[in-house]
């Protein structure tokens, strides 16, 4: 049966990496674990109520989605017009190619330090350029940072969803191509009725990654405002850091990352439909 | 879900089942209590990078080469960033991990690792500062050894300042911004005699907004950031207006006319523009920044950015300018940064020698030597040639200090005021209404 | 000049602009980091006297085991790679083609990735404690293995699906087996994508930083631990920290490069099948 032989690494790997973790931390949440109160008692389903009635929790939640389907969109947008744009012979391609992948190639902690360096007002760069056209302008301001937050989003995973349908770009049957130009279809025809069908999977997948990754955005934010003034910046995966690492509350943290999932999980189908066919059949 | 997927998940529960029953063979992490070894080997320790860091490096390195060669101790030094110090272990922790001998605690920590660490039973607090020995105690028992202590000061530019005294046809001009910052005509004081009035009105008057002739572009730089370190500077205003997180009956006080006025320092200086519009995300670093690029005039600070902002190859603009003073009203937080033994270390007779070093004078005097600010008085004095500031540390905390107390929330409870209050700092919420989510959440969580 | 040939080098001029405004982070830690720390404080704008001086630092003068930290990070990236491309291939084959596991593969992957990595920390840490495999190499080669498994499943899923059942049949035809049919027909047409994946679990595993933090302490310790150093108790060492962050993009930048034949010569299906 090759389907299970072909299949076994998967599940040798699943069964002692990821079903004991998930295991394990599902579990936590229901209980009473913390570092102030070492012992662990079983509260059922005490840390779901908390986290659930907990406003902040609530804030986190409505910030995280329409921060994350903001980012997503315009990058897979972005990337999607830049992949068409770059899938061409043009003089220095390979240069630029890789130059454009480096946003993500600056690991995402490190990449809010040089951000909070490149935006500050004594010494980054940004405002002292800004400054010399005569715009003094603060960039951190309480009432335009989530549109800077928006803005550096899309700065840093562009490139990602970019790479991800160029190389769908580079599966593309050349042929079905050339044969609607033969035809004389018209750039834009060929672009929506020939290339958006066949690259619909691979759009969806780098739309669907890029979701789920926004869904659980931390570094960047995280080091530039700590999730403030007060809450306003604070992501779900802020949230819970602060709820494990700040609080020492564990169980409540592992709570609302189940919840989290959980609330999420029934989406998910509704992308891997569109992605992949799960039978073998033909699409 | 199909019959593949079931047959999947029973795969996939057999091998939980096996991962479930793998023998411990790293650290423990079901033993009650740890062990106390053979009194000798390998200690491990985690501190935090920066001078506390690299001062401990120092002393380490001469302990493995002297005593601990003596007592076959060696000690095997962990570095993580600022933040991600207290992540880290409160992950060992939370999985009551033997991996580490030696955490890196504070006063603003140690009631909430409390239940993973071994009280000190050895500890000989004479030479300490009270306040930071008494910062890290917890149900009266000694939780942790004091390593640095620090504080804040009022760091400022005195260069400007003294101009501004000296210059007497400037002060009516003065009195006219005082009067429209803080309503009331006010002469300017030397730094040390501010109350939190003085400080407001030297804000407008060193801002260009209300003073267009003034050298500085702003007058100060709130640390406004959500984070709880920022909470620690905003309670120096609370408390040097009167204020302080309980009453004397330990309940929360934080809904009290006092931090209502507290707040409105802060939110007066920065919605009338005394400060960057980027204080609101502003912290240790952003204030050296700012002092040292000249274009602010003072600021609350940490003792230890004091060294860096006189160094002329690091602060070549300001370098031989700034001076110190007290924080304005006259109360400065402490915290004593500290070394506590894992309840769950397997080596802890070995690392109890170690504390027991680290406790002695000749230890902290190499401590100070390799740049750290011990928390022993005497230390300081006798070393004030190494760091100018070192008297003054030692006059501060005597005088000035106050500390919050140590209960098993401290350190979320700085996380939620900052969290409820850094919003109000920069007049994005009213501040009786912050206030108010603030005062809930520390009550709840005094318990 | 002939208007195609005009074409491409407009093309160049809009990617180079873009390369570029997406880089002004590197860009200016590149140009930091060759700043004296008193130029830096003097502000963005001020030249100064170049200086090394973060290099030397950033490659151990500080007191830091940096060659150590590079090492490791290649190592974990390296070895992540190799196993999420052993285990993902074979198993989304069988998934999307042969029917293992059904939709429940994905729907699974893609579940784990909802939840935040915090998740994962204390019960990796003790997974890994229990293993033996606290501060090694191999022990974070798994965990970036697990962080990226299901991104390489959901791409190849993707992958696997573009291609046309046809070819699969023909060779069956020809009487190949189902391993050589995903051996020498079928990898050879997903090139592009599995070089795609390979950039990105490089890319990812070599940016790791919360699974770093809690699964190693000092023998396993990856750059990206490594340049936290510098974020200190007194403030962030910008020149140094600068100097780090350019230098830890090269390794990813060589592997990209490597791969980029795959990405860039046009090794497409239709080519293949031409």
């Amino acid at each position: 049966m090759p389907k299970w032989v072909l299949g076994s690494p998967l599940i040798l790997f699943a069964a002692i990496f990821v079903a004991y973790p998930v295991y394990q931390g599902i579990q936590t949440g229901f209980y009473g674990l913390s570092l102030q109160n070492p012992e662990t008692l079983f509260t059922g389903l005490d840390n779901f109520g908390t986290v659930l009635t907990d406003p902040g929790f609530l804030a986190a939640a409505k910030f995280t989605v329409l921060f994350a389907v903001a980012v997503t969109v315009v990058e897979t947008v972005l990337g999607f017009g830049l992949a068409l744009l770059v899938n061409r012979d043009f003089p220095g391609k390979k240069v630029f190619f890789t130059m454009l992948l480096v946003p993500i190639m600056v690991a995402p902690a490190l990449l809010g330090v040089m951000f909070r360096l490149l935006l500050n007002g004594d010494i980054g760069l940004v405002p002292a350029v800004l400054r010399t056209v005569g715009l003094d302008v603060s960039l951190f301001a309480p009432n335009t940072v989530v549109q800077l937050l928006v803005l550096l989003d899309i700065l840093q995973w562009t490139p990602f969803a970019f790479l991800i349908m160029y190389a769908g770009l580079q599966s593309f049957p050349t042929d079905v191509l050339e044969a609607a130009q033969v035809d004389g279809a018209g750039r834009l025809r060929i672009l929506r009725s020939i290339i958006a069908p066949i690259m619909k999977p691979i759009i969806f997948a780098a739309l669907f990654l890029r979701l789920i990754d926004a869904l659980r955005t931390f570094d960047v934010i995280y080091v530039l405002t700590a999730g403030g003034p007060g809450t306003k910046t604070t992501t779900m995966s802020i949230y819970i850091y602060k709820t494990a690492f700040e609080s020492g509350q564990f169980g409540l943290a592992a709570a609302a990352s189940t919840i989290v999932m959980l609330v999420l999980l029934p989406f998910v189908p509704l992308f891997v439909r569109r992605i992949a066919n799960p039978d073998g059949k033909a699409r | 879900m199909s019959v593949k997927a079931a047959r999947l998940v029973v795969a996939l529960a057999a091998g939980l089942a096996l991962v479930s029953c793998a023998p411990s063979t790293g650290s423990k992490t079901t033993g009650a209590g740890g062990d106390q070894g053979s009194g000798s080997g390998t200690v491990k320790m985690v501190l935090w990078p920066g001078p506390e860091g690299e001062a401990m490096g120092k002393v380490v390195e001469a302990y493995n080469a002297g005593q601990g060669a003596k007592d076959k101790i060696k000690v095997e030094m962990t570095l993580l960033s600022r933040q991600d110090t207290f992540s880290k272990e409160a992950t060992l922790m939370a999985a009551k991990s033997s991996q580490q001998d030696i955490y890196f605690v504070a006063s603003y920590n140690v009631g909430q690792y409390a239940n993973s660490l071994d009280p000190l039973t050895s500890v000989d607090a004479s030479n300490y500062f009270p306040v930071a020995v008494n910062g890290l105690k917890y149900q009266d028992k000694q939780y942790a050894l004091p390593l640095d202590v620090s504080n804040h000061f009022l760091l400022y530019r005195k260069d400007l300042l003294d101009a501004l005294l000296a210059a007497k046809s400037q002060w009516p001009a003065y009195a006219a911004v005082a009067s429209k910052a803080i309503g009331e005509k006010r002469d300017p004081k030397p730094a040390a005699e501010w109350d939190w009035n003085d400080y407001i009105a030297m804000a407008a008057w060193f801002s260009k907004s209300a003073n267009p002739s003034s050298p500085t572009q702003y007058g100060t730089i709130l640390q406004a950031k959500n984070l709880l370190y920022n909470t620690m500077i905003w309670d120096d205003v609370l408390w040097g207006q009167g204020g302080s997180w309980t009453t004397p009956e330990g309940k929360a006080n934080l809904d009290s006319p006092a931090a209502v006025k507290a707040v409105g320092v802060y939110s007066t200086i920065y919605k009338n523009g005394w400060t960057s519009k980027d204080s609101s995300q502003a912290e240790f670093p952003e204030t050296q920044a700012a002092l040292k690029a000249g274009k602010t005039a003072f600021a609350l600070q940490w003792s230890a950015g004091f060294a860096e902002l006189n160094d002329k190859t690091k602060s070549p603009l300001v370098a031989g300018k700034i001076a110190i003073a007290p924080v304005p009203g006259q109360k400065t937080h402490v915290h004593a940064l500290a070394v506590a033994l894992n309840k769950y270390s397997e080596n802890k007779g070995a690392a109890t020698k170690f504390l027991d070093y680290l406790a002695t004078p000749d230890a902290m005097t190499a401590y100070a030597k390799a740049g750290g600010i011990p928390a022993m008085p005497d230390v300081l004095k006798a070393n004030m040639s190494i760091n100018p500031a070192f008297g003054q540390i030692s006059e501060s905390i005597d005088k000035y200090g106050y500390s919050v107390p140590v209960f098993p929330n401290t350190f979320q409870a700085y996380s939620k005021i900052a969290e409820s209050l850094s919003g109000a700092w920069v007049g994005q919420q009213d501040a009786a209404t912050a206030l108010k989510t603030a005062n809930a959440s520390l009550q709840k969580l005094l318990g | 000049m002939n208007s195609r040939k005009r074409r491409l080098w407009g093309t160049t001029v809009a990617v180079g602009l873009i390369a570029i405004v997406v880089n002004v982070p590197w860009f200016n830690a590149l140009f930091v980091s060759f700043k004296s720390d008193g130029d830096i404080s003097r502000g963005a704008t001020v030249v100064g006297t170049p200086t090394t001086s973060h290099y030397a630092n950033a490659l151990g003068a500080a007191g830091y085991d940096f060659p150590r930290f590079f090492l490791n990070s290649a190592l974990i990236a390296l070895g992540a790679v190799a196993l999420v491309l052993l285990i993902a291939i074979p198993s989304t084959y069988s998934a999307i083609r042969l029917g293992f596991g059904g939709r429940f593969i994905m729907n699974a992957s893609s579940g784990l990735r909802l939840l935040p990595a915090i998740f994962f920390a204390v019960p990796y840490f003790l997974l890994m404690s229990n293993l033996g495999l606290l501060d090694t190499v191999p022990g974070l080669i798994l965990a970036n293995t697990f962080l990226n498994l299901p991104l390489a499943i959901i791409l190849l899923s993707a992958g696997f699906r573009d291609v046309p059942v046809e070819v699969e049949e023909a060779a069956k035809v020809d009487g190949a087996s189902t391993y050589r049919i995903l051996g020498s027909v079928l990898m050879p047409i997903l090139a592009p994508s599995l070089v795609a994946v390979a950039v990105l679990v490089f890319i990812f595993s070599w940016n790791d930083y919360l699974f770093a933090l809690v699964l190693s302490s000092s023998n396993a310790t990856p750059i990206t631990l490594g340049a936290a150093n510098f974020v200190t108790s007194t403030g962030i060492r910008w020149g140094d920290i600068s100097a780090t962050a350019v230098l830890s993009t090269l390794p990813p930048v060589l592997f990209a490069i490597f791969a980029q034949r795959y990405l860039v010569s046009g090794l497409s299906a239709g080519a293949v099948k031409g």
